[in-house]
């Protein structure tokens, strides 16, 4: 039995309202954009209209002289300073060097006193170009006569791994059925709704910087790095945030170029990208072209697997190694096996560049292979469900690449998915053109390394109780960024110390004012930030606990606080308000604080990139999807969805479904709509909402999200992910509830009605 | 995004809108609701150097019956407008639903009847319904005032028979013998997706017979287009399944499709097939829906 169901709390488990719900739908919310700062310049880039080129020169003096200019820079006034994930792959700068690599890269900036001044003066700066043939095609990327796009990444390979576990030959020797099949993924992007933005301020040495970010920390880190400063020097806020996805966790040109104008110009500059800026700087899902060998017995036994990817990875490095090696390191995770070989190459191409977007690596990744499930269960006559439970990952196991699961109730999420979706009754027997499909996932509670090697704690908390002891205020670097780390981390505290949500007070991610935190990435907060939490509010607590038990004259071990009543176990008449207790507090010690900070246990393995996928909790999730096709056009329509996950205890319902939903329809946008598609010349033809279809609400299916019973002990109070786990099963169930309804298999995402439509086609034609 | 600079002028009337325009002549442009005027500004794609606002002109913006003449929907009248306008739900609910088929309220707030017929762009969603009510177009310019037939209003992509100082004053349904219309778009998202392939038709249909038929075919050529083949097919004839399905399979084959990031030549052909047979079939057996 685990604890979430036999504790009773008093703040945790509710759905209180987001902390910040008022202020966002009234308006009140500021976002980096709204912002203004006294004396502001707008500041714009001037991008490259070639894929690859070199600049041979600029000419900045038109629109220098042009009034309401106040500065035009190109890579000589600024650091030359490479960036990106890590210094073997520093291959970035603020404005491009020698040549541009993608159509959108950085050549210029202006500063000027409004947009439409600084939009003129772009108009005005020359550049000439030597255009460079391009590498527009992933998979021809390697190849001798292609062109070299960096000159340290020898026929464009950008990363390459080959992890062999066991021995996956022998394994497939001794299977009854080995299937090979060759699955395509798409290039999709993450759209959030605020674009990338910042505002920079440089005074007296000092750099502030407003930015819609997800890690504070990670900007504080290269900022400083690449301008020469020291990390103190540098301060980065985060006002509202409009959704990031992964596609934030960097700093952009946005960051950077403010940086450099506001240095040079002496006043402050913001930088909002327009929505083609965002398409191109990306940082999106890589398309993977992904052949998946499995082997498995007759039972549905999964003996073996190898999975052979050419991935594309755009124009610079940025945090794309890490999601090449998370395309092989999640494979292994929710169902065991104990051979497996996992060969990647990450290509450059000349176009925008690919990094960390939900579920990051993972979701084609599971695509494929919830697809070749299904194939191979249909050959072996299994029922999907069957074959699934056979391989389960079962709680406290190891996985085959070192990972360490405590909690996994992966069982019962299978068994609820098929229960509440009506599976056995539907399984095989709906009426032509309808189908119903399975596909599952699982992923991290939070990486178990940071992304550059530092030994800080990775996450920390502060709180603080006013004087009057009325309310207290929770310090820390948690990014809130809409999915509602803010009032799950502000539950968290209230809980700790015993008081009400109500008397919580939030100041987070602010490198200034907060406690360091790695920030809003790999699901990680509400394990990592919570554990901080937990601990500085229990300190409160414990302060508060030490001094009633003077003043009440009773023992500390008999004293307990809920809800802002300190009392005596037992004898509950023997109590004393919250307020008076820290109100004496201060009075006689100073200020009442608590603090805590989290770093995760040494996790992994020792291969080569053993780092990547370690993590102290991991989810599970099954979901069932179902379709129907209209067959003459190929279109499919979504009806129903069921998500069971396995996410340990929830802290706000309300906002774990919501995080549920917001990844499921994120992964039905990927599964059937979304993909940057270029010209020849490799230029984005559908860079706007217009072109690049999100769903809609009227496309998205009735979602049923239900959770079984899981309690994390690596997680405060249980804890552990949610906020991506829900991507992964989707596109594998849209494609194999397809295959229940028309009998045919769909390898290449997303599964548009043409693709649809043609491969009805192909069946029909007479052989 | 910034729009370039640009005069802004509100004529009072319609006489003074089309003065206006012949005095600033290719530079001006007619700004009606600006959902795409200002979008192609705002991309760089068109400079003028005078918008000649329609806003004071109520006069253009009227939905309403005249006997004798027909319904005449002013080119002012947005798409919301014309979505919850009773008479034609009442009369020529197939444009109502064409209507809501397009963008968001966002944009059928604001969008207009005249500039979606205007922009000429092959994949609009009203004209094909309206050519296949047999709407006319009432132009007026400095020198008087003509009425064309729709069908024969465009010329090409955003290309129309609008002379130099003519403005699109109302579309003419006129009184008709139709039993039944129908527009069906095919769009790759349930809103705000663009037509991949669209296709209205209407009928006149007795005793199981198809007197007159029309079908016409959005984004599948440079103009919306009338399948006159396919209605050949079924003209005059008794109706069965048959002919429906030869009457979209000849649709298909005259249509005039190009491969785009929405859709390919074949697939848009199957698409022209697939929806006249639908719309056909909707607009005999349910009317003007
Ligand atoms: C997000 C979005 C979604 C859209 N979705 C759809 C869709 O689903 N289907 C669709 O068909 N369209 C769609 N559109 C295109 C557009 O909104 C419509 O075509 C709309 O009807 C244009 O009307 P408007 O009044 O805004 O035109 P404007 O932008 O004001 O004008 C368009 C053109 O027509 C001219 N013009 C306008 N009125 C007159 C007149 N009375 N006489 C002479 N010239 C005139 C203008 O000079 C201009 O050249 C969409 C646009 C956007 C931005």
């Amino acid at each position: 039995m685990s604890e979430a169901t036999t504790k009773e709390f008093s703040v945790i488990g509710k759905s209180v309202p987001k902390i910040d719900a008022r202020d966002k739908v009234t308006g009140r919310a500021k976002y980096t954009g709204d912002l203004k700062v006294t004396g502001m310049l707008i500041g714009k880039i001037l991008r490259s209209p070639h894929a690859h080129a070199r600049i041979l020169s600029i000419d900045t003096s038109k629109a220098e002289q042009l009034p309401g200019v106040e500065a035009v820079i190109t890579a000589k006034d600024v650091p030359a300073t490479f960036y990106g994930i890590s210094p073997a792959r520093y291959d970035e700068t603020i404005l491009a060097i020698e040549k541009v690599l993608q159509v959108g890269d950085k050549v210029a900036a202006v500063a000027a006193v409004d947009e439409e001044t600084a939009v003129k003066a772009l108009g005005l700066i020359d550049v000439e170009y030597e255009v460079l043939p391009a590498v527009l095609d992933p998979l021809r990327a390697m190849d001798e006569d292609q062109p070299q796009i960096h000159p340290q990444y020898e026929r464009n390979i950008s990363v390459e791994i080959h992890q062999d576990f066991g021995d996956v030959e022998m394994a497939f020797q001794q299977s009854h059925l080995v299937r090979t099949d060759r699955f395509q993924g798409n290039r999709a992007t993450h759209v959030p709704m605020e674009p990338h933005a910042a505002i920079s301020k440089w005074e007296n040495g000092k750099l502030t910087i407003w930015s819609s970010t997800q890690s504070p920390h990670y900007f504080q880190y290269h900022i400083a790095r690449v301008f020469g400063l020291k990390m103190g020097d540098v301060r980065v806020i985060k006002p509202t945030v409009g959704g990031g996805f992964g596609g934030k966790l960097e700093p952009s040109a946005a960051e950077y170029v403010s940086a450099a104008l506001a240095m040079k110009t002496g006043r402050p500059v913001k930088i909002v990208f327009d929505r083609k800026e965002v398409f191109f700087h990306n940082r999106g899902r890589h398309a993977q072209h992904i052949e998946l060998t499995t082997g498995v017995t007759k039972e549905g036994k999964i003996l073996g697997v190898h999975g052979k990817y050419i991935i594309d990875g755009g124009s610079y490095t940025s945090l794309g190694i890490a999601s090449a090696y998370y395309a092989g390191a999640m494979l292994p995770l929710i169902y065991e096996f104990d051979h497996f070989k996992f060969d990647c190459f990450r290509v450059h191409t000349n176009l925008p560049s690919c990094a960390a977007q939900r579920g990051h690596g993972a979701p084609q990744p599971r695509f494929a292979f919830e697809s070749q499930l299904d194939m191979i269960a249909k050959e072996l006559g299994m029922d999907p469900i069957e074959i699934r439970k056979v391989n389960a990952r079962r709680p406290n196991t190891m996985t085959l690449n070192d990972l360490k699961v405590n909690s996994c109730e992966f069982m019962a999420c299978l068994e609820k998915a098929r229960e509440i979706s009506g599976w056995v009754g539907k399984k095989g027997k709906l009426p032509p053109g309808q189908g119903i499909g399975i596909g599952c996932g699982g992923f991290i509670t939070g990486a178990g390394y940071p992304i550059y090697r530092t030994r800080l704690p990775h996450a920390a908390a502060i709180v603080k109780v006013s004087e009057q002891g009325d309310i207290a205020t929770l310090y820390i670097g948690a990014v809130d960024i809409g999915q509602g780390s803010d009032t799950i981390l502000a539950q968290m505290a209230a809980e700790a110390i015993g008081i009400n949500y109500e008397d919580m007070r939030i100041v987070s991610a602010d490198t200034e004012t907060t406690p360091h935190d790695f920030g809003a990435y790999a699901s990680r907060q509400t394990l990592m930030s919570g554990h901080a939490v937990k601990q500085a509010g229990e300190e409160v607590r414990r302060q508060i606990i030490e001094l009633a038990a003077e003043l009440l004259e009773a023992s500390v071990a008999d004293l307990d606080i809920d809800r802002r009543v300190i009392f005596v176990k037992g004898s509950p008449e023997k109590m004393l308000p919250f307020e008076t207790v820290a109100n004496e507090f201060f009075i006689r010690k100073g200020p009442l604080m608590g603090k805590g900070s989290y770093t995760p246990p040494k996790l992994g393995g020792k291969f080569k990139g053993a780092a990547v996928g370690t993590s102290p909790a991991y989810s599970f999730a099954a979901q069932i999807s179902q379709v129907e096709v209209d067959e003459e056009t190929g279109q499919v329509m979504v009806t129903n969805v069921w998500d069971v996950h396995d996410c340990g205890t929830v802290i706000n319902p309300n906002l774990l479904h919501a995080q549920v939903e917001g990844a499921l329809f994120m992964g039905m946008g990927e599964a059937m709509y979304e993909q940057v598609v270029f010209d020849d010349k490799g230029r984005p033809l559908n860079a706007n909402l217009g072109e690049y279809r999100v769903p809609t609400a009227l496309d998205v299916p009735q979602v049923i999200s239900e959770l079984v019973d899981s309690y994390e002990p690596a997680g405060p109070w249980g804890v552990k992910e949610v906020g991506e786990g829900a991507t992964l099963p989707t596109m594998g169930s849209y494609a194999n509830a397809i295959y229940d309804a028309i009998g045919v298999r769909l390898y290449d995402l997303p599964l548009t009605p043409e693709k649809v439509w043609r491969a009805i086609h192909e069946r029909k034609k007479p052989s | 995004m910034i729009i370039p600079e640009f005069e802004y002028v509100s004529p009072q009337s319609v006489q003074e809108a089309c003065a206006l325009l012949v005095q600033y002549g290719d530079s001006a442009r007619v700004l009606a609701g600006g959902s795409d005027l200002l979008v192609k500004m705002k991309d760089g794609l068109m400079k003028p150097a005078y918008l000649v606002s329609l806003k004071n002109l109520d006069s253009l913006k009227a939905i309403r019956y005249e006997t004798g003449t027909g319904v005449i929907i002013g080119a002012r009248a947005t798409h919301n407008e014309v979505m919850n306008n009773r008479l034609l739900q009442e009369k020529y609910r197939s444009v109502c639903e064409a209507a809501h088929s397009m963008a968001a309220d966002q944009i059928r707030n604001i969008g207009t009847v005249g500039g979606n017929l205007v922009n000429a762009v092959p994949s609009a969603d009203l004209p094909p319904i309206l050519i296949a009510l047999d709407a006319r177009a009432r132009i007026v310019g400095s020198s008087g005032e003509r009425t064309i037939a729709l069908e024969d209003f465009f010329l090409g992509p955003g290309k129309t028979v609008l002379e130099k100082g003519e403005i699109l004053a109302a579309i003419i349904i006129p009184d008709q013998p139709t039993t039944g219309s129908n527009y069906i778009k095919f769009g790759l998202r349930r809103a705000g997706a663009l037509a991949v392939a669209g296709v209205a038709s209407s009928v006149t249909v007795s005793d199981g017979t198809c007197r007159d038929v029309r079908v016409v075919l959005g984004a599948v050529a440079p103009t919306p287009m009338r399948a006159r083949q396919a209605e050949n097919v079924l003209r005059g004839k008794k109706i069965s399944r048959e002919l429906i399905d030869e009457t979209g399979r000849i649709a298909a084959a005259e249509s005039k499709p190009i491969s785009d990031i929405r859709g390919s030549i074949e697939y848009r052909r199957n698409l022209v097939n697939v929806l006249t047979r639908r719309s056909l079939k909707a607009a005999i057996e349910k009317g003007h829906i």
